[in-house]
Formats: C-alpha cells, structure tokens, sequence
C-alpha cells in the first residue's frame, strides 16, 4: 500500500500524488491529510500532480471532494503540475475541475499561499 | 466488424492482450498495457493520455458496476484507413438500464462524476455500445494521427 507523505512547511501541507491510487489508498490519504490539516490549522494545502500521466473521471473526484473537505476545514486547497495533455483530456471529459484552483508548478501555489493568502490565528 | 481478414478492403485485426478486470490492482495493469502498446505503435503523448484515461473509465465501470468483473482485449489494426488501437470491453451483468442516461454528462448511479462513458465518447474516434441484463459489451478505437 502506497503512503503518500504529507510535508509541514511555513503553514502549508504539501503532499505529491505520483502514481494512481487505489480506493483504499484514497480513503487513507484522505483522512490522514484531513487529521493533520485540522491539528495545524494550515493557510493552505497544494497537492501536486506533475507526475501523474492520468487523470481520470476516479481521480478527478477524489481531486473535488478533497477541495471541498478542506475548504469546509478553512484552508485553501491548490492543485499544481497537471500537465498539458492531461487537462486537454480532463477537459473533453467534462471535468473542468471548476472549483479546483490550479496552479502550472508547486512553486507557484506556493508563492500564491505566502503572499496572497493571509495567515489566520 | 471483428473478422480478422476481408479480401476486397485491406484489414488485420490483431489482438495483443486479453485483461480480465475483477481487482482493483488489474486496472492500472492495464492502463500500463496499453500505454506500451500505444508507445509501439507510435501514437503521440496526448493519444496516449486519451486512450489510457478510456481505459481507466472501461476497467473502472467493470470494477464498479459489474458483478464479477469483465474482459478488455485490446487490439491493433491496420486497414485502408490506416493503424488504429481497439478497445472491447465486455461483462456478464447487470447491465445498463438506460443507455442514453448512461452516455448524459453527469449522469452516475453511484455517486460518480457520471463522466466516463460520454468522456470515452469523445476522447475516442469510433464509440459502440450495447448492453442488456446479461451484460455489456462496449467497443471503441482511436486512430493513430
Ligand atoms: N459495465 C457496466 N455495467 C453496468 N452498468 C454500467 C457499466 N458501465 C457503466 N454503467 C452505468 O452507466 C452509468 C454511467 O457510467 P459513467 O462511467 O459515465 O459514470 P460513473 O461510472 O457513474 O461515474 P465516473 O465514471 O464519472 O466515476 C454508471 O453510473 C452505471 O450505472
Ligand atoms: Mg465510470
């Protein structure tokens, strides 16, 4: 079973999905990411994807509730790193991902989390 | 549509994997199967993409919907038209109560996003269906650019 890590830095979680996962493996990372974003009251979380070849109509579900999940816990959610012919496909899908707010490189969702986002407390 | 020769056109249907779809660990067998399959025959990295998300939304739909799973052969075939990778997807049951609901945007019996089937529709080139009680069998195939 695969364990996605989930990295602490300046108030933001970060975690990489680099390979597809399995129902169970979902449910896992969802609970974990979810239990350490409530413990720390994050501004943010940025998953990124700019490894994944595929997004299909499976992932790009679990890619939405997790948006909404944190949302309803008061952090941002970004998502970085599709690449180009996944979102061409992720588009002809249907999955426009509208509510997911997506950035080209980590770097840059994470830019966007320490300047325009600010800290709670 | 499946006879492996015709002598007036010119066409070969070759199939180079048979898939059984019953676990989840089979589907991303099968996603790697076919991207292989795609890279060998020369299809363009957005081609792949869409091919494989196709299957990902096939073996899933087995894996949800059905009772004991299915079968996904793919093949390749050249003809006139030139090289193209087939995807044929059958199941024993239960069946889909109404195609052209199945085929809607958004449309899903369980909680999906309803996206898979009319997503494969237009990711592919060429798109049959049909299914009763007893099963489902879907076909499809995208043409190498
Ligand atoms: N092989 C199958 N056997 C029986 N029913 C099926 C099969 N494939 C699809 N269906 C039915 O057709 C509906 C639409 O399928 P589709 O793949 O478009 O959406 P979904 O699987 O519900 O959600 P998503 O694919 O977005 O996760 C399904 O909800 C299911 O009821
Ligand atoms: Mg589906």
């Amino acid at each position: 079973m695969t364990i996605i890590p989930i990295l602490y830095l300046k108030s933001t979680l970060i975690a990489s999905i680099q390979t597809e996962l399995t129902d169970e493996e979902v449910l896992l990372f969802q609970s974990n990411l979810l239990k350490k974003n409530h413990k720390l009251n994050t501004k943010g979380v940025i998953i990124d994807v700019s490894t994944l070849d595929v997004i299909d109509s499976y992932m790009a579900k679990v890619l939405k509730d997790l948006t909404s999940m944190v949302k309803l816990q008061g952090s941002v959610f970004l998502l970085s790193g599709v690449k180009p012919a996944v979102s061409s496909t992720l588009v002809d899908m249907g999955m426009m991902l509208n509510n997911v707010e997506t950035f080209l490189s980590l770097d840059q969702a994470f830019d966007y989390l320490s300047t325009k986002v600010q800290a709670k407390k | 549509m499946t006879s492996n020769k015709t002598s007036a056109l010119k066409y070969a249907e070759s199939i180079l994997c048979e898939l059984v779809i019953k676990k989840e660990w089979q589907i991303s067998k099968a996603r790697q199967e076919l991207k292989k399959i795609a890279l060998s025959q020369g299809y363009n990295s957005t081609s792949i993409v869409e091919l494989v998300t196709s299957m990902s939304e096939l073996a899933y739909n087995l894996f949800f919907h059905t009772n004991n799973g299915g079968e996904i052969k793919i093949s390749v075939i050249k003809c006139d038209n030139g090289t193209g990778i087939k995807l044929a997807c059958n199941d024993s049951g239960p069946g889909i109560i109404s195609i052209e609901d199945a085929l809607q945007d958004g449309y899903s019996t369980n909680g999906g996003l309803g996206g898979g089937l009319p997503g494969i529709k237009r990711l592919m080139d060429e798109f049959t269906i049909a299914s009763n009680q007893h099963g489902t069998s879907i076909t499809c195939l995208k043409w190498l650019i």
